[in-house]
């Protein structure tokens, strides 16, 4: 009963399916299982950590600059962009060559950057009981959420982009009505 | 028409950020079901666009790829913070409404990565044209997203009451942002592919005379 309940909280708080983050990224996330882990795991990387370094900003940073939050939040993930770039080249040249595209396209993001200013949201509206943990907890269940969404989306995906669907609906605009119909039973549950 | 007119005008049509890129659609769902949202968001993604790419045309082509990307994200989110202040003048009530969509405007894939794969292959002027048009696109769409969702969710234009007979209003809700979203670029592509069919039409007819 707990794991359900969980499954259903996760649900229902999907960045995806409830706030439309990162639509465009899990099109490409759900294409193939190799894009599916690459791209889900980079997220999950980028949200978790950003969200840590989210923490640093949003405590340090008073209220009346809080326009520069994005300026902040920029800075972290471009430094995380490099870092995570540094560490692929360091691993082996043909795992820095496979998987750099994954960093691309993951770095600047709704679904990272999303993330993040959703995490300060819920932060500013449960005030100091929303400590270091919560937020990255909060990162990290974003990028989980990420990856249920897209195991949702690759289980149809096939059919989605079969000849079947009249091809002005095969693919993109089919994927759309599905998420739709998701976020539409994802709805019924909150 | 000649090949440089139409790859100037892809923006709108052909290429339409929103339905042919599925390109900036967060927005498009959560925050286009009414018209003033759809003005709000309107003009912060025009200003924002516009002004970040034409600066960022200004960095060196010779710096790597990923910190070219840094420093157009770190341009864009500079330029979001006049944007946002003019827009607490213009839209205070949009501003809490559109929430964290605003800053994530100033992010959008059309500065972030299309502006190395596309606008800056161009000479600054052409470039400056062409931006304008794929502007001009994602406005129409949002426009048109913004009008059709607030008429038929709640029986509104403009937030002025109209006669609307059949109000469907899961279209206000992300779900219906979705459908929606998914059925336009359906009828769009439908469109684009009838266009297409009759011009290879037209092609063949002039090429047999």
């Amino acid at each position: 009963m707990f794991l359900i309940n969980e499954l259903i909280a996760l649900l229902a708080a999907n960045l995806i399916l409830s706030q439309a983050l990162g639509t465009s990224t899990i099109f490409i996330a759900a294409g193939s299982r190799k894009n599916l882990v690459a791209t889900a795991g980079v997220i999950t990387i980028f949200t978790t950590v950003g969200a840590a370094a989210a923490y640093l900003i949003d405590s340090l940073m008073p209220s009346d600059i809080s326009d520069l939050r994005l300026l902040f939040y920029t800075l972290v993930v471009g430094a995380l962009y490099v870092l995570l770039l540094t560490v692929a080249f360091f691993v082996s040249g043909s795992f820095f060559e496979g998987f750099r595209k994954y960093i691309h396209v993951s770095a600047f993001n709704c679904a990272v950057m999303g993330t993040l200013f959703t995490i300060n949201t819920r932060a500013s509206e449960q005030g100091p009981s929303f400590g270091f943990g919560n937020y990255i907890a909060g990162g990290f269940e974003a990028g989980i959420g990420f990856i249920l969404a897209s195991l949702i989306l690759t289980a149809a995906y096939k059919k989605l982009n079969s000849s079947k669907v009249p091809a002005a609906f095969r693919g993109f605009p089919a994927m759309l009505v599905y998420l739709g119909i998701i976020s539409m039973a994802v709805y019924s549950l909150k | 028409m000649n090949n440089r007119k139409k790859n100037l005008l892809d923006g709108v049509l052909g290429g339409n950020i929103v339905l042919s890129g599925l390109m900036v659609i967060s927005p498009v769902i959560i925050c286009g079901d009414n018209l003033k949202n759809a003005e709000a968001l309107i003009y912060a993604f025009s200003a924002i666009t516009f002004l970040s790419v034409l600066i960022c045309s200004f960095v060196p082509k010779k710096l790597p790829y990923a910190a070219k990307v840094i420093i157009y994200a770190i341009i864009s989110s500079l330029v979001y913070i006049p944007v946002k202040l003019a827009a607490q003048e213009f839209y205070p009530e949009s501003i809490a409404r559109i929430g964290m969509y605003y800053p994530l405007l100033a992010v959008n894939s059309l500065i972030v990565f299309q502006t190395e794969a596309k606008f800056f292959r161009m000479k600054r002027a052409e470039m400056a044209v062409s931006l304008i048009f794929y502007i001009l696109g994602f406005d129409l769409v949002m426009l048109l997203t913004g009008f059709l969702r607030e008429l038929f969710a709640y029986g509104t234009i403009n937030s002025k009451i109209v006669d609307v007979n059949t109000l469907i209003s899961g279209l206000s809700q992300p779900f219906g942002g979705f459908i929606f979203l998914g059925l336009m670029c359906g009828a769009y592509r439908a469109i684009r592919a009838a266009v297409s069919k009759k011009e290879a039409g037209r092609d063949t007819d002039v090429s047999d005379k």
